[in-house]
């Protein structure tokens, strides 16, 4: 039985259809993000996960019990607000022991916990202090140990970590995986940080305009992407039109491109004739090989410590690659090559 | 140079500021001089703690303290208890949302002796309520309902006078709590109760305050409303003093005078404090 089933859901606000017609199961345990660009409904998905909001259409499931009609604090969630929601007139301490009051636990269990949640969001130093005593990032951190206090069946993170510098970070992310893997707790992240997603989650839920795109294990969505939405959106794969020439060899297929003639391996093999192909920068190699091989001119470089990005001008189109050391600078001349195997074919526009 | 600059913005302040506590100092430096014998316009004047002694000593005085705090008290807070719950329904703004706080706000606009007016005509012995009553069969017979010995019918009208006065404060400090922080707190469990006793009080608690204050002061010394409809054996604390100046006897009103503003000064305190310790839990 899943933690949670999301079953056909649609959320419209008077006309404007804000989640459409979205399925989806989150197994016991299970940490999934849902990714998406700005208004694509992640929060609004999340609200009615949690309550504060009813579907239009469809239905939610939390153990198997279908949700519709339970007010959010009979609910067994807990949601980690995108605008923290602290609450002004608390201190830091009472902020994060307000669901634990609520719930009534004995003082010695709340206590333990706020010394646990503490140090986990590393805000020890700022217990008696009130929000609007703490900069923006402790206050996110506040609203974090709030939610995660209470160790609820299900958590509900609404781009938790926003506002916390890169360090920061990576330590409160790896807490989070911490908590919610010790503890048991079905989790549902929301981030539009692609690399926070693939870092963190079991499965990943890419969201667009209010539909599900795809969803897969981190590797599946990264290395399959199946639109052109998701292969941009996560990693900003170079996506070309392609019109399909025919089979070369066992699984080999020709196509030709704004980038000139390429060669794409697929089992499956293209389902139209013109369709969306898409290839990484970062699977750019450095010279010619046996297969397309790409005469380019750097048109942008930028040093990016591990690798180097690089905008060239190649063929009629413009394309994105790193490359591990490349000493080219703007203007250059270069020659790099992209296997088979690294291009893959999307679904055809609809 | 600094105590120049202080002695400027002083003098240019005596003006305005100056007059108003000249004025109000004035009023009651002669109610506290009064009280204590001075200023006597019948007899000698002259420092005597006379005054204070025969009337505290005496039970209509008590008994007058008495009344006007209760219904000061109880006008603030059945104005306030009563508010909250509209101020939070209005909260968001919906279909004839406007409307509603439109009249709600109306007996701001109707004079407290014309309103008295009517309710005296509403409960009277041939008036429209006590009908009612018979024509149902709650009452066997009219009854009389005015002037009631509990205050009741007083009590009714100055809520119904000051509520839209605690509303019009309420309002505007429950819009200003966000909506994701009432959301935080039911989704940490808190259910509606929780949720004001936890969250919305405590965040409106200076206008609850406010309005406490302002109406516990205002009913303390009700005269308009307890000369029409109060109950007939008690005396409110202006009616005392009316009492004691209509015979002349100014030192006698000054010491009621007092007595209201040491009441009103004490009482606002008290329910200050009160709101904040109860609903804040610190009193800072
Ligand atoms: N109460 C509402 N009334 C009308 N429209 C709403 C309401 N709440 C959300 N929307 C609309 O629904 C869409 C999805 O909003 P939502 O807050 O879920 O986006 P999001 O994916 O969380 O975006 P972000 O990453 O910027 O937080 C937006 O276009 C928004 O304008
Ligand atoms: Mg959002």
């Amino acid at each position: 039985m899943p933690a949670i089933s999301i079953i056909d859901v649609v959320m419209r606000f008077d006309r404007f259809t804000a989640v459409d017609h979205v399925s989806l199961d989150v197994e016991e345990g299970e940490f999934v993000t849902l990714l998406g660009p700005s208004g694509c409904g992640k929060t609004t998905l999340l609200k009615l996960v949690s309550g504060f909001l009813q579907p239009t259409e469809g239905r939610i499931e939390i153990e198997g019990r279908n949700v519709t009609g339970v007010p959010p604090e009979a609910r067994n969630t807990a949601m980690c607000f995108q605008s923290y929601a602290l609450f002004p007139h608390l201190t830091v301490a009472e902020n994060i022991a307000f669901g634990l009051r609520q719930k009534r636990l004995p003082a010695a269990e709340r206590r333990d916990r706020l010394a646990d949640v503490t140090g986990q969001v590393d805000l020890g130093d700022h217990l008696p202090k009130l929000p609007n005593q703490l900069s923006g990032g402790q206050q996110q951190r506040v609203a974090l140990g709030r939610a995660l206090a209470v160790r609820p069946y299900v958590i509900l993170f609404d781009e938790p970590l926003s506002n916390l510098d890169a360090k920061l970070r990576e330590q409160v992310r790896y807490e989070i995986r911490k908590i919610t893997r010790d503890f048991g707790l079905t989790a549902i992240y929301v981030t539009h940080d692609q690399s926070e997603a693939l870092a963190m989650s079991d499965r990943i839920f890419v969201m667009n305009g209010g539909r599900l795109e795809q969803s897969g294990a981190p590797e599946e969505i990264y290395r399959h992407p199946r639109t052109r939405f998701v292969a941009d959106f996560i990693g900003s794969a170079n996506v070309l039109d392609a019109e399909v020439v025919g089979e070369i060899g066992p699984n080999l297929w020709q196509v030709t491109t704004a980038l000139g003639p390429l060669a794409v391996s697929s089992e499956t093999g293209p389902a139209a004739r013109r369709i969306p192909v898409a290839w990484r920068p970062e699977t750019a190699r450095d010279g010619a090989a046996a297969h397309n091989t790409v005469e380019a001119v750097v048109r942008h470089r930028s040093f990016q410590g591990h690798f180097t990005d690089l905008i060239v001008d190649a063929g009629t189109t413009t394309q994105r690659l790193q490359l591990p050391r490349s000493a080219a600078r703007e203007g250059a001349q270069i020659t790099f090559s992209i296997a088979p195997e690294d291009i893959a074919f999307l679904e055809p526009d609809a | 140079m600094r105590l120049g600059r202080t002695a400027t913005i002083l003098l240019l302040l005596t003006p305005g500021i100056g007059l108003i506590v000249f004025f109000i100092g004035a009023v009651i430096y002669i109610a506290i001089a009064q009280s204590f014998g001075y200023y006597n316009l019948l007899g000698e004047s002259g420092y005597s703690l006379e005054f204070w002694e025969t009337l505290t000593g005496r039970k209509a005085y008590a008994r007058s303290v008495r009344y006007s705090l209760y219904v000061g008290f109880w006008s603030a807070i059945l104005s306030v208890a009563l508010a909250y719950p509209l101020a939070l329904w209005l909260r968001k703004p919906f279909t004839g949302s406007l409307t509603v706080s439109a009249i709600l706000k109306a007996p701001l606009l109707v004079h407290g002796i014309v309103a008295a007016f009517l309710f005296l005509n509403v409960i009277s012995f041939h008036g429209i309520l006590n009908q009612f009553m018979v024509w149902t069969g709650i009452f066997d017979e009219p009854r009389r309902l005015q002037n009631d010995d509990n205050a009741i019918g007083l009590l009714f009208l100055q809520v119904w006078k000051n509520m839209p006065f605690a509303l019009l404060l309420l309002t505007g400090a429950v819009q200003a709590i966000s909506d994701d922080v009432l959301h935080a707190a039911q989704d940490l469990g808190a259910g509606a109760w929780a949720r004001f006793r936890k969250v919305i009080a405590p965040l409106s608690v200076s206008a609850m305050q406010a309005a406490l204050i302002i109406i516990f002061i205002g009913a303390l010394a009700d005269f308009t409303f307890q000369t029409t409809i109060g109950p007939t054996n008690r005396q409110s604390l202006a009616q005392y003093m009316t009492f004691f100046k209509e015979r002349g006897r100014w030192n006698d009103a000054a010491v009621v005078g007092v007595t209201l503003m040491a009441l009103s000064l004490v009482g606002a305190i008290v329910l200050a404090a009160a709101a904040r310790l109860i609903f804040r839990g610190r009193l800072r």
